[in-house]
């Protein structure tokens, strides 16, 4: 290096050096082979626990013991319970309609398609069905239930295709126009629950929480002191049933090579745009039927009536990175999460049942990391030398 | 006739209020979808802005404490977006909804876990006197337009001036041109020496900080109240999201923009008053139900959503590699 250097030059050298020597430099990401399933599985529990240890320090910091506070949680209510059969059943409630929006929404994310409008479907599903369930009184309750699914998955449904069809049509925003559903859907059941006049209709506006008039609720099936809806049983159908499509049928296979490739569905000689209205078409009319089963059970609506399963119906399809028995069972314990959660905010006031999104939140998070370090690894760029080293030791052991 | 005259001041007046936080959420927004990630968290990302602002603003008793830590908590929850899409490769749309739930869970996580000791906005008076209006001289004397539109609080003329000075930034300077380079093609970019990870975090943090600032806002314009049912950001943050299309990726239109809706907002709350000032004129709003007001913007976003994309718009400037995620070994 000759002491002349010209300023410039030593500017460079210089740039050269630091960026040789910056971490980021030295480092770079390598994809790593498949996975093998129980990897995958134990990345996602350590996720979930990490995201319990943070949601434990938060506890400690507002002085609740984390072990009696998740102890009381995942127990959901059962010990101590008089009447744990009513716990369950009501566990059953809420399980079911999140597992139905999962699966409703595991079916067009697997097509890429962004069906964020999981709130809105599921509320035109429980406004329309509640319509049937107020018009035609003293059906049949088989009769009503099938009347009530058959409405509100035929509304839910045609919101759903008329999206569907615009994203196919005119590549509209999925994302966005989905979402801007979920606001008006609110506001529609805002309006005919907030306004008394003659055509509110399905609400008695007398009573203090206002009941579908005269109303055959859902018929369930007795099991010694159990009451086991049978919304429950079409849901695990259903699950199967779809479980079956995706795997074995033709249609469900579409579904899969449209998600990975648009291009190779077409070059295929798929029709791609088809698959994509009757996909979206059978996402929403099945969160539709969520909103009817919802209805049905709790025979009465209001606007909290989704339980945001819209958005954890996100969060538990893509925890089950969209695989179907996977999402039978992450449903199972995000149900029990916010059941826990709620059961257990009788006992701690200070700790509403916010807390459930928030651990949600949180174990996604540590999902999608440990997702990272489950498909990648972090590898040292090496120099001309160590790569040579390298290929000289590959070598011997071929030999070898 | 004055009173009347009053009236479409106050108006005027109150769009103008009604609009500014969602130019601070549009703004930050393109931000973020400049440097070509699509942040579906903005929802969240304001919520916890406006939470952790508020607490500070009110312990502090000062709007400058409020703002800076509504910024601070907003960048750092757009690290967290940048790290999970940038560094760890996870899906945008995935990671920007968990931002979403998570956020808008912590805002009422802890809006609740403070209970009784929630700090009430008319207490901590110095900020509140911060937030007082300022009139801009003369202008401020023209009837009717002069009170409406040049008379506001300090966050209101921050938030202009930033929808101009981040235009000017993306279209004038070579830095904002820099990052438009990695939101159109990232790895052109790279190429070309840009270190386009680097870029990416400080705009996705700059951009959240901006949001955070907007949540703030929005949460001052509601006099400070928690409820327990109701987020301050109430979907304006998945509005924000949808302005962006409608200002074509310029934060000098997004103002245009947010006015537009600020419109709709405003007239949610004043149909009432525009109906008994104006019976003959404006009386048949009277007949509509105010829930349908309420909708508004959203059914408003949704049209115009499904308007742009049957025209067809070929002077588009959505970044070409927006929700994409740039994974260097694929080059």
């Amino acid at each position: 290096m000759s002491q002349q250097e010209p300023l410039e030059v030593k500017g460079l050298r210089k740039q050269i050096n630091r960026g040789k020597n910056s971490l980021a430099k030295q480092f770079h990401l390598v994809r790593k082979s498949r996975m093998k399933l129980w990897q995958n599985a134990l990345y996602i529990l350590i996720g979930v626990v990490v995201a319990l240890a943070i949601g434990a320090a938060i506890l400690t910091s507002l002085d609740i013991s984390a072990i009696d506070y998740y102890s009381d949680m995942f127990t959901i209510g059962l010990v101590g319970n008089a009447y744990p059969e009513r716990a369950i059943e009501n566990f059953l409630v809420s399980y079911v309609p999140l597992l139905i929006t999962s699966l409703a929404l595991a079916l067009s994310f697997k097509m890429r398609f962004w069906n964020i409008g999981g709130e809105g479907q599921f509320l035109i599903g429980a406004l329309t069905s509640a319509v049937i369930a107020i018009k035609f009184p003293g059906l049949n309750p088989y009769l009503m239930l099938l009347l009530m699914s058959v409405v509100a998955m035929l509304c839910s449904g045609v919101t759903g295709l008329a999206i569907a069809r615009l994203k196919t049509k005119y590549n509209t925003n999925e994302t966005l126009a989905t979402l801007m559903i979920n606001y008006i859907a609110l506001y529609v059941v805002t309006f005919f629950g907030e306004t008394k006049a003659d055509w509110n209709f399905f609400l008695r506006t007398d009573s203090e929480r206002p009941k579908f008039t005269s109303f055959t609720k859902m018929p369930f099936v007795e099991i010694g002191d159990f009451h086991l809806q049978i919304s429950v049983l079409v849901t695990l159908l259903i699950a199967t049933g779809i479980w079956f499509y995706l795997r074995y049928t033709k249609q469900g296979y579409e579904i899969s090579v449209i998600g990975d490739s648009r291009r190779t569905a077409t070059y295929a000689g798929m029709n791609v745009k088809r698959i994509t209205l009757r996909t979206m078409f059978t996402s929403a009319a099945l969160i539709g039927l969520a909103g009817a089963f919802t209805a049905s059970s709790s025979g009465c609506i209001s606007t909290n009536i989704t339980n945001n399963v819209g958005w954890t119906g996100i969060i538990v399809a893509w925890l089950s990175k969209l695989s179907i028995p996977g999402i039978v069972l992450s449903s199972f314990l995000i149900t029990i999460l916010q059941f826990g959660c709620r059961s257990a905010s009788s006992l701690y006031p200070s700790i509403d049942s916010h807390f459930a999104d928030l651990l949600q939140g949180l174990i996604l998070f540590a999902v999608l990391a440990a997702d990272f370090f489950a498909n990648y690894k972090v590898v040292r760029i090496m120099s001309a030398g160590e790569k040579q080293e390298e290929q000289h030791e590959d070598k011997k052991e071929v030999e070898s | 006739m004055s009173s009347s005259m009053d009236v479409i001041t106050q108006f005027l007046f109150h769009l103008v209020v009604y609009s500014i936080p969602l130019l601070y959420g549009t703004c930050g927004e393109i931000v973020v979808e400049r440097s070509g990630s699509l942040d579906l968290g903005v929802e969240g990302t304001m919520a916890i802005g406006a939470i952790f602002g508020y607490l500070a603003g009110c312990s502090a008793n000062s709007l400058f404490v409020g703002v800076l830590v509504a910024y601070i908590a907003g960048t750092l929850v757009g690290e967290v977006f940048a790290l999970f899409t940038v560094t760890f490769q996870a899906n945008q749309n995935v990671t920007g909804l968990t931002i979403t739930t998570f956020g808008v869970a912590l805002y009422f996580f802890m809006g609740n876990a403070m209970g009784e000791k929630w700090p009430v906005l008319t207490k901590a008076d110095r900020m509140v006197k911060a937030l007082d209006t300022i009139d801009i001289p003369l202008l401020s004397d023209i009837p009717v337009v002069g009170k409406a539109f040049f008379s506001h609080n300090i966050l209101v003329y921050i938030g202009v001036l930033m929808a101009i000075l981040l235009w000017f930034y993306f279209e004038k300077t070579r830095a904002g041109m820099r990052v438009r380079a990695v939101g159109e093609n990232p790895a052109a970019a790279d190429s070309l020496g840009i270190n386009v990870a680097a870029k990416k975090y400080q705009h996705i943090m700059l951009g959240s900080g901006i949001m955070g600032i907007g949540g703030l806002y929005m949460g001052l314009n509601l006099g400070g109240t928690f409820e327990g049912s109701n987020c301050w950001i109430n979907g304006y943050g998945w509005i924000a999201i949808a302005l962006v299309i409608f200002a074509n990726w310029s934060t000098a239109r997004a103002i245009l923009g947010t006015f537009v809706f600020g419109f709709f907002r405003t007239l949610a709350v004043y149909y009432g008053t525009l109906a008994k000032t104006f019976p003959k004129v404006l009386g048949w709003l009277d007949n509509i139900p105010s829930q349908f007001f309420s909708a508004l913007p959203f059914i408003v976003t949704l049209v115009i959503l499904i308007m742009d994309s049957v025209r067809k718009n070929k002077h588009s400037n959505e970044p070409a590699a927006i929700g994409v995620n740039y994974y260097r070994e694929d080059r």
